[in-house]
This record gives structure tokens, sequence and C-alpha cells, in this order.
């Protein structure tokens, strides 16, 4: 490993520092983080997402949320909320809905899972670089948990008309959305990287 | 004051995918040795392709405030939103922190968005070596916030999809959640193809 780091948001060349444990090494002008403390193991990465891909899937079988209005009762999953825009005619608008909500959630698990798993035998799955640059591509468009808060507006204007009964599903995504955020800041890119290096076959 | 050691005058490149250090100078068409990712001195025409989308932004910003966003019938009436017209129906309705918390993410942050961008824009076009420190702080809060002007989407799409009541109200989406969706994607694509070294390359150099 070359004894330089080059700063990703200020091209300052400075030497390597490891960061302190439970902190972060910083760059010396821009002050952007240069390196998190590697306190993960594969294992726990693995198992986060993991319990992130059974709560996805749950999320997607079972309703958000119900409404009741005039005896009458509908409700909706996960995916189901980008389908309501496609029926409505915005293909593009639930296309995104649908992308950032359920897409590229699922892309991140199924990479993560795809690279580390045959990683902890130290063997390369086949395609690997391929697979990380599409997870390094992907993962900034994992926007579950804004969905979360804007559902959470929603709720609310449909308070004042209608009875709500929040479905299972609603639960399992505020569960989705913290165990997202834990796969996300265990597994950014440089991380898997190293740890590709570290395990090399 | 010398000029510090950076990776350009070092000949180093940094891959932005996997942030390995590679000795390689400005040969076109290099790529990684780790991950494959093509790598460049600076992203290829960051500050024309970053204009390109915080002005089509900023032209987009106009119709998603004015056009409704959706149109709620009901049997006692048919009410058209804008986006500030939500807000004002959140606050009216008594959940202010609520109302408070869209109005910020779908007004407040696309406006500062696309006005912080144009200013590290203006200020990288002309190298200006003025408030570095500040102006990187300016743009990794651009990165952070970004995402969550999508909220008012989430809401909408939910409410489009449930509010399908037949005969007693239904919830039709306006042209202004398209306007409202394209600004929010093309200023999180201007933030990502905007390359904050420009910030702190020194003024002297070409």
């Amino acid at each position: 490993m070359s004894p330089l780091i080059v700063c990703p948001a200020c091209d300052l060349a400075q030497r390597r520092a490891t960061a302190p444990p439970g902190g972060r090494a910083h760059c010396a002008r821009c002050r952007a983080t240069l390196q998190r403390p590697e306190n993960a193991a594969i294992d726990t990465a693995i198992s986060w997402a993991l319990c992130a891909l059974v709560l996805l899937l749950l999320s997607n079988a079972y309703p958000l949320v119900a409404m009741q209005v005039n005896g009458s009762s509908r409700e909706t999953t996960l995916a189901g909320a980008a389908l309501g825009l496609y029926a409505q005619g915005y293909a593009s608008l639930a296309a995104l809905v649908f992308l950032t909500t359920v897409a590229a959630p699922l892309l991140q698990i199924l990479t993560v899972l795809y690279v580390l798993i045959p990683l902890r035998r130290r063997r390369h799955a086949p395609g690997q670089n391929a697979v990380l640059r599409v997870l390094t591509r992907v993962r900034p468009w994992s926007f579950m948990e804004v969905f979360m808060l804007g559902a959470l507006v929603a709720l609310v204007r449909l308070a004042k008309f209608a009875h709500i009964e929040p479905g299972i599903s609603l639960w399992s995504c505020v569960l989705l959305m913290l165990c997202l955020s834990a796969l996300t800041s265990l597994t950014p890119p440089q991380q898997l990287w190293r740890w590709v290096e570290r395990n090399g076959a | 004051m010398s000029s510090p050691a950076t990776g350009r005058s070092l000949g180093l490149l940094l891959c932005l995918d996997c942030h390995a250090t590679v000795r390689g100078g400005s040969a076109p068409a290099l790529r990684c040795p780790r991950c494959h990712a093509h790598l460049h001195e600076r992203k290829p025409h960051s500050l024309a392709v970053t204009t390109a989308l915080v002005v089509s932004a900023a032209v987009l910003y106009v119709p998603a405030n004015i056009l409704p966003v959706m149109d709620t019938r009901t049997i006692f009436d048919d009410e058209n939103d804008t986006i500030m017209s939500g807000v004002l129906v959140l606050l009216h309705s008594g959940s202010w922190p609520i109302a408070m918390l869209v109005f910020i993410a779908s007004i407040v942050v696309p406006l500062l968005k696309i006005l912080a961008l144009g200013v590290l824009l203006y200020s990288a076009w002309r190298r200006s070596p003025r408030h570095r420190l500040q102006r990187s702080a300016l743009f990794r809060m651009v990165e952070f916030i970004g995402r969550w002007s999508m909220l008012d989407i989430y809401a909408i799409s939910l409410l489009a999809t449930l509010v399908q009541v037949r005969s007693f109200a239904s919830v039709i989406v306006g042209w202004g959640a398209w306007a409202f969706a394209a600004v929010v994607v093309l200023t999180l694509i201007a933030a990502r193809t905007f390359d904050e070294r420009l910030l702190w390359d020194p003024p002297q150099h070409d």
C-alpha cells in the first residue's frame, strides 16, 4: 500500500494515518474524512446485509398501510407506491421511486452478499470487480430513510379524513431503514476493497 | 506561501471508486489497477456538465413550484395543491412540525442547493483562493442534504396510491411533481459531477 494518501476532496498528498479507535482521520487541509476506523468484521457486514434482505422481502410482501374510508379499504406495499404512480401514467416518476426504495436497496444488499460471502473463505466471486463497481454506482441512490419520512408526511395528511391502519410492513420498513444505515456505514466501497485486498486468493 | 504537495503535483491519481492511489501522471484512458474504474486527474468536463445540470434544475424549479403537484378530488370539492399550498394545508391542520419539515425539504433545500452549487461553480471557474474551507464545507452540506428533498415525492406517491376510493376521493398526480422530481434528481447528479478538488486547485495552473 502506498505510504501516501491523496485527499479525495482537495487533492492534498499526505502520509497515511490510521484512524484512532472510535475516531476518524481527517484531511489536514480541507477536513474531509480520509479514513474511518475499521472495527467491523466481514461477518458483521454479512449479518446486517442478511437482516436487511429479510426485512426488504417482508416490506414488499405485506401491506405498509391500509386506509379505511366510507367502508371501503385500500392498502399498499412498499413497491406498491411506485405502481400507483405508474398507473397514473407517470412512468419516469414511478421508476425513480422504485429505483430509490426497492431496486437500489436490494442491489446494495445483494452485491455486498455476493462479494463478501465467498470472501470469508478467501475466494473471489466471479465478476467481483464489476459487481463492486455496480455497488459503488447504486449505493448513493438508496433512499429508504427519506421514504420513511415521506410516508410519515402522507399519513399525517391522510389521518384527517380517513382511518389509517399501520401494516406489518410499516414496522419492517423502520427496521429495514436502520439495517440499511448500518450496512451503508459499514461497507463504503473503500472498505470492501480493503477486505478484497486482504483476503486475496 | 509555497504550494503544498498535491496528487497532481506529485503525479499521483486517486481512484474515486476504491480510493487506491495510483502513480500515473495524466495518461489518457488510464484504469485503476485494483478496481478497473477509469482514472482522471479531475472529473472530465466537471464544470461544464455541472453548470448545465444546475441551469436545467434552476429552470425546472419554476414549474415545480407553480404547477400543481397533486389534485385531490372528493365529493365535496376539487383541490389543486402546489408544493407551497400543500405546506399550508399541513399548517392549517395543526401539524406545524410536519409542515416545517416539508417546507424545508421541498422549498428551502432545493433552492439552497441550486444557489450553493451556483456559488461553488462560479468560484471554481474563477479559481478563487478565498474561503476554500467554507466552500468545501458548503459542498459537503449540499451532498448531505440533497436526498431529503425526495420526501415530498414519496408522500405524493403514497397518497396517489392509497387515495383511490371510487366516487369518494381520489388523488391525481400533477406535472408539478414531475418537474419537482426532475429538480431533485438533476441537483443530485450535479453534486456528483462537480469535482470538489477544483475548489482547491491553485489559481496559476495551466
